[in-house]
């Protein structure tokens, strides 16, 4: 029962961040119908910076994720209106191949200038746990968890509470109409797509603070992302939230009975089902249309 | 393929020439037979070619062999229906892991496991066809992501059977090898052979009424079923002839590898590769995926051997440029520009962006 | 209609939702076959809703489609063209990339009574497009057509399938004086040769002239179906349907 309670916990505390990761993604998919597999390479990227500045600076990697953010915002804010916003209008695996190059570009480029090796930012206060009942709840993750969910639901009220953010939905909903109204569509994209980037690089710095990293991650975040997105649905925020927490508890839970990697081939399994089961996800609808009525 | 029958690939004149509007891809402008004569004839010259090369650059060129056997097959079902599978690679590893299994535990013969592993990925495929390709868009590119995903860990995992992780090992030497290993100029040569295959079925299906109703699929679904094609069946038989092609390849790989792993045999960059190669040649067509393949291939190679330590990162820069410039592919790019007169270059961006 | 013939189209209480909208409730009627109906309604009265359920391009939540005495009640569209039944879309759907013979050919390569041979399903073909007096080079692509040949176009493919029962989505919104003519002309003329037609149109002048009977649609609904002068003069449908323009002429 103690096994199963600290698994849970765990579990719930790597959702959270899970969740952190996968909300940009979902937020792009979601708004421009683009998947963006460089997203991992951004939690990564995200990852670096904060323990770049923590380096040199000795910032604190809670402080330093702020420069993780602003870099990514302008790196994914760039990236959008002067590559993805060409090709916005081509079949769907044209933008999944250009972000797939942009994915290649961004994890060599961090293999070249940090190489392949796995780093961590060290801080006193990370890897301490507190009791609770027996179970331990390690602090790091504790702080990384909450930061998360309070960010998630922040973007959901700036989403549904600011111009901007009303903006970017009824781009999402119809660009047309959108444009008609003058909202300027490539802005927009070019802001939804910095906004989703520095989402994933504050993700990035914290998984930093709880764990090891290094440029080879990449993919197995975008993944995640993948799978968490399809479980919540797209473009829903709080699905995002509630996809990552079941994922991390599926994982967490699966790896107390199954071997090694095989936990990955369930969550690979579930993604699987939910789509052919519900593609819209266990929460929400899709803005666009997953598969044909006939 | 009813259609294989009338194809008379010595050249000689197979049916009427059709006019000009008839053929939907490149070889507009020619008779009908001159396509296969040409497909003969460079076939010849890769024969020609192996005897100038050293050992090493046989391997290279067994590669983009290997490469333009791939896109083919990928192009089946990506390139006439727009359903893009970025799980492809699940029956590429399915067929490697077929053949390995069925060699070193079985004791079978290479020529009995390599067929067997081609109809065990198309089986696969049959099986997983009907609920997927019901999803449409990133919905069927991300499903049958998660397949392959989900297989290799599952390879992983039993290793009682596949090795896991360790990997396994065809017996190719000593009196537990049941096919000796084949060499590199047998292997050139059976590469040529199933990229040949993979390219004169994918003519065949071009002009054929699968074929049509496939395109027919990627422009519009419902108006194709109301035309009366069952979309169902010609997408599953799509993907299962795709998986049984895309098995082959793998199951010839795995025994020119010897030893395999699935970190390589499900390795997600082999999709994406196949993916790239066909949209920068030109979906649906059938040069397209050898253009796609050989310039990639032959551009990843030189990049390798000139620029070992960013060769990837540059190799993505190129992928990015690519994309933007030529997203309908050089087949199409060129067909335009030499219909125009000009080089459409920028024109792509003019319709695509936002 | 109580005629001894199986009808050539039977809709029995048909309805469909979509979540909490219901854009088609209990519709029934029956169609005797070479008969023409007209549907009018309004826009969202459930014209185009009534075709998909018929064709399969919807699934109805409850209710029966019959068509020559077959239950086709939620099969799947081919199957719904197998069983001789072609539709036009509202918004043409062309394949891009193909030329036009090539569009029409594939109705014919596949559908209720195939060919396998392209050189013959290109035949049917361009004896389609001819018959809707299309215009432009069989061999031109979509993209190059004009609105009259893309609805001919539209027209073509169905009619390759060689139909028992036609349904026509507004295939003359678009048109001209000239070109709406041939069209009936086309339209009767099928009709001759034993078709069941199915006319959905805003155009009035086109229902009126071309159809035996005309339903209204309203919300969904069936308002009336009768003689289209019947039809034409009932209140309920000027007041629903043909607005204040309408009242304002018939008192004039």
């Amino acid at each position: 029962m103690n096994a199963f309670l600290q698994s849970t916990v765990y579990g719930l505390l790597q959702g959270g961040l899970l969740a952190l990761v996968a909300v940009g993604f979902s937020l792009v998919w979601g708004v421009m119908n683009v998947i963006n597999l460089a997203h991992g390479a951004f939690v990564v990227v995200g990852a670096y910076v904060a323990w770049q500045l923590n380096e040199w600076l000795g910032l604190d990697p809670f402080i330093a994720m702020f420069g993780s953010m602003a870099f990514l915002f302008v790196t994914g804010y760039l990236v959008q209106r002067l590559l993805v916003n060409l090709v916005v209008n081509a079949p769907v695996f044209i933008t999944l191949l250009l972000t797939f190059g942009l994915d290649l570009l961004l994890t060599n480029g961090l293999i070249m200038i940090y190489s392949g090796n796995y780093r961590a930012i060290n801080t006193s206060y990370a890897l301490k746990s507190l009791a609770l009942g027996g179970v331990r709840v390690p602090v790091g993750r504790l702080l990384g968890c909450l930061l998360a969910v309070a960010c998630s639901l922040l973007l959901v009220s700036l989403m549904k509470r600011t111009r901007t953010g009303l903006a970017i939905a009824a781009t999402g909903m119809d660009r047309g109409a959108a444009r008609l109204m003058g909202i300027r569509a490539r802005h927009i994209y070019a802001l939804t797509f910095g906004i989703a980037a520095a989402l994933a690089g504050l993700a990035g710095a914290m998984l930093a603070t709880v764990g090891t990293f290094s440029p080879a991650d990449a993919s197995k975040y975008t993944l995640f992302s993948f799978v968490i997105a399809v479980l919540g649905g797209l473009g829903n925020m709080y699905g995002a939230l509630a996809g990552g927490l079941l994922l991390g508890l599926v994982e967490s839970w699966a790896g107390q009975y199954l071997s090694g990697t095989l936990v990955n081939a369930v969550a690979f399994g579930l993604l699987v089902l939910v789509l052919v089961a519900r593609p819209a996800g266990l929460l929400g609808r899709p803005f666009y249309e997953s598969r044909l009525e006939v | 393929m009813a259609a294989e029958s009338r194809v008379d690939v010595t050249g000689k004149p197979a049916a009427a020439p059709p006019t000009p509007a008839d053929e939907p891809d490149g070889w507009r402008r020619l008779r009908p037979a001159t396509p296969w004569a040409i497909g003969a004839i460079a076939v010849l010259a890769v024969i020609a070619l192996q005897t100038q090369l050293y050992s090493g650059q046989v391997r290279t060129v067994s590669t983009v062999l290997m490469f333009i056997a791939l896109a083919q097959s990928w192009n089946i079902l990506g390139g006439f229906t727009g359903y893009a599978s970025f799980g492809q690679v699940a029956f590429f590893g399915l067929g490697g892991y077929s053949t390995a299994v069925l060699m070193a535990k079985a004791g079978l013969s290479y020529w009995m496991a390599l067929p067997l592993s081609a109809v065990i990925a198309a089986a696969f495929a049959a099986v997983i066809g009907l609920p997927l390709l019901r999803l449409r868009g990133h919905y069927f590119a991300i499903a049958t992501l998660g397949v392959a995903e989900g297989l290799r860990e599952i390879v992983i995992n039993v290793p009682r059977l596949t090795g896991g992780g360790a990997g396994i090992s065809i017996p190719v030497v000593g009196k537990h090898a049941s096919t000796a290993y084949l060499g590199n100029d047998t292997f050139y040569i059976v590469f040529l052979v199933v990229a040949a295959a993979t390219t004169v079925l994918v003519g065949v299906l071009s002009r054929s009424r699968l074929g049509y109703g496939l395109r027919a699929i990627r422009q519009d679904e419902a108006a194709a079923a109301a035309a009366g094609i069952d979309t169902t069946r010609a997408k599953v038989t799509a993907l299962v002839l795709s998986a049984f092609c895309t098995g082959l390849v793998g199951s010839v790989y795995a025994f020119q590898q010897v030893t395999i792993y699935p970190e390589r045999l499900f390795d997600v960059q082999i999709t994406l590769l196949m993916v790239m190669m066909v949209v920068i040649g030109g979906s649906g067509t059938v040069l397209g995926p050898i253009i796609g393949a050989t310039a990639l291939q032959a551009l990843s190679e030189y990049l390798r051997a000139n620029f070992t330590e960013v060769h990837t990162f540059i190799l993505g820069a190129i992928i990015i440029a690519a994309v933007i410039i030529l997203p309908q592919g050089a087949v199409f790019f060129i067909r335009d520009a030499w219909r125009t007169r000009r080089l459409p270059l920028l024109d792509n961006v003019r319709t695509y962006r936002l | 209609m109580n005629t001894p013939t199986t009808p050539a189209l039977q809709i029995r209480n048909l309805s469909r939702r979509f979540g909490g909208l219901a854009a088609l409730s209990d519709l029934s009627f029956t169609l005797a076959p070479g008969q023409i109906l007209g549907v009018i309604g309004p826009n969202g009265a459930g014209k185009s809703t009534f075709i998909n359920l018929v064709t399969g391009h919807l699934r109805p939540s409850t209710g029966q489609v019959l068509v020559h005495g077959a239950d086709l009640t939620g099969k799947r569209p081919w199957r719904v063209a197998a069983a001789g039944v072609a539709r036009t879309f509202q918004i043409v759907k062309p394949f891009r990339g193909m030329t036009a013979r090539e569009n029409v050919a594939i109705s014919a390569m596949y559908g209720p009574t195939p060919r396998r041979s392209k050189r013959a399903a290109l035949a049917v073909a361009d004896e389609a497009l001819e018959r809707t007096g299309f215009t432009a080079a069989h061999t031109a692509t979509p993209n190059e057509l004009s609105v009259a040949d893309a609805r001919r176009l539209e027209l073509a493919k169905a009619l390759a399938l060689r139909p028992r029962l036609l349904l026509l989505d507004e295939v003359m919104a678009g048109l001209r004086g000239k070109e709406i003519d041939r069209c009936l002309e086309l339209v009767h003329r099928l009709r001759e040769e034993g078709m069941t037609i199915v006319v959905v149109e805003h155009l009035m002048k086109a229902i009126l002239s071309v159809s035996d009977q005309v339903l209204v649609l309203h919300q969904g609904r069936l308002l009336i179906l009768g003689e289209p002068h019947a039809v034409l003069s009932d209140d309920r449908v000027i007041e629903a349907y043909l607005g204040q323009r309408y009242v304002q002429r018939k008192a004039r």
